[in-house]
């Protein structure tokens, strides 16, 4: 890690710093303070700090990474595909120094956390999956956001109307579009097919140890609540939480209801579970 | 002056809100629309063109693929190769080409094309294209390894021609521990390859450098001008000097006896072409990956406009397409030539919805009049 910013770590003014892998260097947020949470952030959002991520860093010590290839990360030649993501976040706990951290993932990165849990059980504290993808359900497809328009993208993540229009700026400049590009290339890479599932995980969910926090948007029009219905019913005690009148949008359209629920849950386990550094 | 007849075979009995309910003929537009009568009657009529271009001295008749769509019928474009087969004797017959990006198993295209090149008594020509970026969502392959299935399947095909020993070839999308062609190709060293060039430096750099045949696709004609350049340029740095005919401008074309006539009849069939058959939005052409970051960057500063915003007259000025009396449409064509530097011309003559004898008619023209003012040149 290499960082000269050391005493910035209050609350509200998250450290930049990067990590170096053979194939090219690793972008990562560190905010606050307390047992450590690493969060995965979901196709959107990479390389920002939002209010959720600060929700979470007035409590823990919150290291926001982004994936390979999306916002400030370099992609990585080596993680071509879900099982190198796996290994991939094996190493960034290592190398952060992370005992057991608490692991926070939001869609995209909900389907690694999950997958991380899965392949090293005891290397977390406790899981929360936010309308995370990874399960493959014939009866409840996940909607195909590489074919909609910027707009309908919009709609589709946003419960609010008002929220759903202002997802986009009017008139983006060019490197808003490669960048969005880009990460859009970085998912694509993990995910085109299977479609944004690994056919095997629901058969390995039974390995999760941590304590578990299922948690899904009431109008989550990209992945079907019943997914989340599903995680909560194969891993081992795991708790299944909604929250109202938002879209799989989650934490970006309702910060304060999401911040709330995964703290109170995180803060209630995290002596028991031994989440520490 | 060599001269290809090329189709698409698109299917034209779209529904008659067709520009309100959908946003594409591509990859989601149901196939409820496609009449079974009308379409084998399609199949049948346009396989009649192609052999008909040849008895009017075509020296080429190229089918292409393309997948889940209106815009055109031929899914495998080998399978159309082998019913003109032996149907004709002496144009190529051109595959414009096999979409090796999406193949699962590109070992299947060398043993068509081989197939195909006995069929033919060594008149077949081998197009590869990566495929259009709705069939990356039709055939379910990553369109972020488009390039590199791409590349490894050209490679593995031209070595499965070439080798005269049994090899196993290991790349990063394919795996195969035999490779041991039956047939060969007649051919030597195996069927002319065409690559279609759509502005990407790589790709250009790559036809050139293997002294293959680049094909120009819809574009504004000081577009194709550059990357046509390009072409000879990368060909000289690599010490070839390509013979004429290994540029090719492809491009839609109408013949009728007068000018007024030709543009009166030609509109509506250029309008179906542009604003039904490619229709389609970036979400369809550039899914994630299928464009480098460097390539992507070029498409979004080009400004090119989308061809529903762009009308017949810009359609005509800037080279996207050619019409008018013989003689208009072998000046244009020659002053291209003049700008271009081509020494292939791949006409599309089915436009959009055009009837067959409305194609017939204006084939049969560029055939006697226009072929020959243009034979001789360059």
């Amino acid at each position: 890690v290499t960082s000269d910013a050391a005493d910035a770590r209050a609350v509200g003014t998250p450290v930049e710093e990067h990590l170096d892998f053979p194939g090219g260097r690793i972008h990562l947020f560190r905010g606050g303070a307390g047992a450590p949470v690493l969060f995965l952030h979901a196709a959107g959002g990479a390389g920002t700090w939002p209010e959720f991520n600060e929700l979470l860093a007035r409590r823990f010590e919150v290291f926001a990474p982004d994936h390979p290839g999306f916002g400030k990360s370099d992609e990585l030649p080596e993680v071509e595909a879900m099982d190198d993501l796996v290994y991939h976040y094996l190493d960034v706990i290592e190398r952060l120094g992370l005992d057991r951290p608490h692991v926070v993932g939001g869609s995209f990165g909900g389907w690694i956390a999950a997958e991380l849990a899965v392949a090293a059980p005891h290397a977390i504290g406790s899981l929360v999956l936010l309308g995370a993808a990874g399960l493959r359900l014939p009866d409840h497809p996940v909607a195909d956001l590489f074919l909609m328009t910027p707009q309908q993208l919009g709609t589709t993540l946003y419960h609010d109307p008002v929220k759903a229009a202002a997802f986009l700026p009017a008139d983006p400049d060019l490197d808003t579009v490669l960048a969005a590009y880009g990460d859009a290339t970085a998912l694509a890479r993990f995910c085109w097919t299977p479609f944004l599932s690994n056919p095997k995980l629901a058969r390995r969910l039974r390995r999760i140890t941590a304590p578990t926090l299922v948690t899904w948007s009431s109008d989550d029009r990209l992945i079907p609540i019943a997914h989340g219905r599903r995680y909560a019913e194969l891993i081992p005690n795991a708790t299944f939480t909604v929250v109202e009148d938002c879209g799989h949008a989650m934490y970006f359209e309702r910060p304060a209801e999401f911040g709330k629920i995964v703290v109170d849950f995180l803060a209630a386990g995290a002596e028991p579970n031994g989440a520490s550094r | 002056m060599k001269f290809v007849y090329f189709h698409l075979m698109p299917y034209p009995y779209l529904p008659d809100d067709f520009d309100e309910a959908y946003p594409s003929p591509s990859l989601t537009f149901p196939n409820k629309h496609f009449d079974r009568e009308l379409g084998n009657k399609l199949y049948h009529r346009y396989l009649d063109e192609l052999e008909y271009a040849e008895q009017l001295g075509f020296d080429g008749i190229a089918v292409n693929e393309h997948h889940q769509s209106a815009y055109g019928l031929m899914p495998s474009p080998n399978i159309m190769a082998a019913a003109l087969a032996r149907r004709t004797e002496r144009a190529q017959i051109m595959v414009l080409g096999n979409a090796i990006g999406i193949r699962g198993n590109p070992l299947r295209v060398a043993e068509e094309i081989a197939m195909l090149d006995h069929l033919t008594n060594g008149r077949v020509v081998s197009g590869f294209v990566r495929g259009i970026g709705w069939e990356y969502f039709a055939h379910s392959v990553n369109p972020t390894r488009s390039r590199d299935r791409f590349n490894e399947a050209h490679d593995l095909i031209i070595k499965a021609w070439t080798s005269d020993e049994m090899f196993q070839w290991i790349s990063p999308n394919y795996e195969y521990r035999y490779v041991n062609l039956w047939p060969r190709p007649l051919q030597r060293p195996h069927p002319p390859i065409y690559i279609p060039g759509a502005g990407s430096s790589e790709t250009i750099k790559f036809v050139a450098e293997r002294d293959y045949t680049l094909m120009s696709v819809y574009a504004p004609s000081r577009v194709i001008g550059r990357w046509f350049d390009g072409y000879r340029q990368a060909a000289a740095a690599a010490g070839n000097t390509p013979d004429p005919e290994k540029i090719a401008f492809s491009v839609p074309i109408y013949v009728a006896d007068t000018d007024e006539r030709a543009h009166r009849e030609a509109r509506q069939h250029v309008d179906w072409l542009f604003r039904k058959g490619l229709k389609q939005g970036p979400e369809l052409v550039f899914p994630p990956g299928y464009m480098s970051p460097s390539s992507m960057r070029g498409v979004l500063m080009s400004g090119a406009k989308p061809f529903a915003a762009t009308s017949y007259e810009e359609l005509l000025a800037e080279g996207y397409v050619v019409v008018g009396s013989p003689s208009t449409v072998a000046d244009r064509l020659g002053q291209l030539q003049g700008e271009l530097g081509f020494g292939q011309i791949i006409g599309l003559f089915a436009l959009g919805d055009m009837p067959h004898e409305r194609t017939i008619g204006s084939m049969e023209l560029f055939a006697a009049e226009v072929m020959p003012a243009l034979r001789s040149v360059p």
